[in-house]
């Protein structure tokens, strides 16, 4: 079966960096899919999900990052964002808190400018992104194995 | 002759020096591991980012006409001035502090004053120097604390400064601190930040696979490789900023351990000479002793 190397690098740490089958990710101008051998390709991702598959007809792995660049060569999906967590690493507390202040803040909509009203509700989103795939993540199966 | 009370109460207490610092040699060499493991997570980032912007670079080219790279008459400078909260770390701070003095001395050369010098600030121990030179202190950084390693403290500081640059309140933006090269080995330095200089074209970066790209046709830049350049320059500005922090963090803990081995070491001979003067004289006050109650024997018989 065919594969491509998939890589998700943060400031952190590297999230992610195996061979997988197929990928699906945020781009600004719209989500993108990635096979392998992909034509070399260069973009900005978006806040949102990753979903990655790692055999064919497999399940499907989500991923939550944040802004970042993306990038296609010699069949190696590299994505540098500025924060990223696999779903089932995420603490849906942190994310629940998040929405209360974004909910917050917008609840004194009157009182911002456009710019705060724009990143409260960036953030809004990114809370309930995480809540979402947190709450919906088991641990992780052991993957080794399967295939 | 020193009295021998005296003797063992020094002894005590160097004996007591030495304990603190051999503690304190020890905590650094623990933060320093630390520091080098973050900076070990941190690199790949890096090399993404500096990657990509090569890659870009043959795409975009060179356009002057940026707001980042705008190349102004120099009126006034921002510095981003890294030093520790601490002291008890050899010379570190005063290498660091030393750059702008040169600096200073190197505008006052050239007609400024320190009026034209704005300063952001990591660090007590930098922003109490500057404040008793009565220099301008844009901003000082101290929560959360550089030892936090936060990545966020590098985005703000780095929005602080392109901010600072492109609203023209500073013709250049320049960075002081210290590289950390080696356990033995951290040397100040003192680089432009802003306007952006970075060599674009020589395909600069470490990307894993360094092949170049085969032509423009068939590569993918969405949306525009433009729109993708300004998307990426401030998220490498970012990682430069915190480049700096980690090599600086690295560089204090390295300073503070060597400066503390040397306080250990010095007050270990202190310790041992002392003990060697304590038993002489301790040796002495015996014979005298022995002398005298001899000598008193001998009376009576």
């Amino acid at each position: 079966m065919k594969t491509f190397r998939l890589r998700i690098v943060t400031p952190d740490r590297v999230v992610f960096d195996e061979a997988v089958r197929a990928v699906r990710f945020p781009g600004i101008d719209g989500s993108y899919g990635v096979l392998p051998n992909h034509a070399p390709l260069m973009t900005a991702t978006a806040p949102g999900i990753v979903y990655i598959t790692r055999t064919e007809g497999g399940a499907v792995e989500e991923m939550l990052i944040s802004d970042g660049f993306a990038e296609v060569r010699s069949n190696v999906l590299t994505i540098a964002a500025s924060a990223g967590e696999l779903a089932y690493e995420i603490d849906v507390d942190k994310y629940r808190e998040l929405e209360r202040q974004a909910r917050e803040k917008l609840a004194h909509r009157a009182e911002l400018v456009d710019e705060e009203i724009l990143v409260a509700e960036i953030q809004l989103r990114r809370a309930l992104l995480g809540q979402t795939l947190g709450g919906r993540s088991r641990a992780p199966a052991p993957h080794s194995d399967a295939h | 002759m020193a009295n021998i009370k005296e003797l063992r109460g020094r002894i005590r207490s160097v004996a007591n020096i030495a304990k603190i610092t051999r503690a304190m040699e020890m905590v650094a060499s623990m933060k320093l591991r630390r520091v080098q493991s973050r900076a070990l997570s941190f690199r790949p980032y890096t090399e993404e980012l500096q990657g990509l912007l090569g890659h870009l670079a043959e795409h975009v080219g060179h356009s002057p006409d940026r707001p980042l790279f705008q190349e102004r008459e120099i009126k006034s400078i921002g510095v981003m001035l890294f030093t520790s909260d601490r002291g008890l770390c050899g010379a570190y701070n005063a290498n660091v502090l030393a750059g702008v003095t040169r600096l200073r001395a190197d505008l006052k050369a050239r007609g400024l004053g320190d009026g034209s010098l704005k300063f952001f600030v990591v660090g007590r121990k930098g922003y109490s120097w500057l404040n008793r030179r009565g220099l301008h202190v844009e901003r000082y950084y101290a929560d959360p604390t550089l030892e936090a390693l936060d990545f966020a403290t590098a985005r703000l500081a780095s929005r602080d400064l392109v901010e600072a640059f492109t609203s023209a309140a500073v013709d250049e933006v320049r960075i002081m601190f210290t590289a950390f090269e080696s356990v033995v080995r951290f040397v100040p330095r003192d680089e432009r930040f802003l306007p952006v200089t970075v060599e674009l074209g020589d395909h600069a970066g470490g990307h894993q696979n360094g092949d170049r790209l085969k032509g423009e046709s068939g590569y993918l830049l969405e949306p525009s490789p433009h729109e993708i350049f300004s998307r990426i320059l401030p998220k490498y500005l970012e990682t430069v900023i915190f480049d700096a922090m980690l090599s600086s963090l690295a560089s204090e803990m390295a300073s503070r351990r060597m400066a503390m081995k040397g306080a250990t070491d010095a007050a270990t001979r202190m310790n041992k000479e002392l003990k060697r003067v304590y038993n002489r004289a301790r040796q002495e006050s015996i014979t005298k002793e022995l002398l005298d109650i001899v000598g008193g024997a001998n009376a009576v018989q």
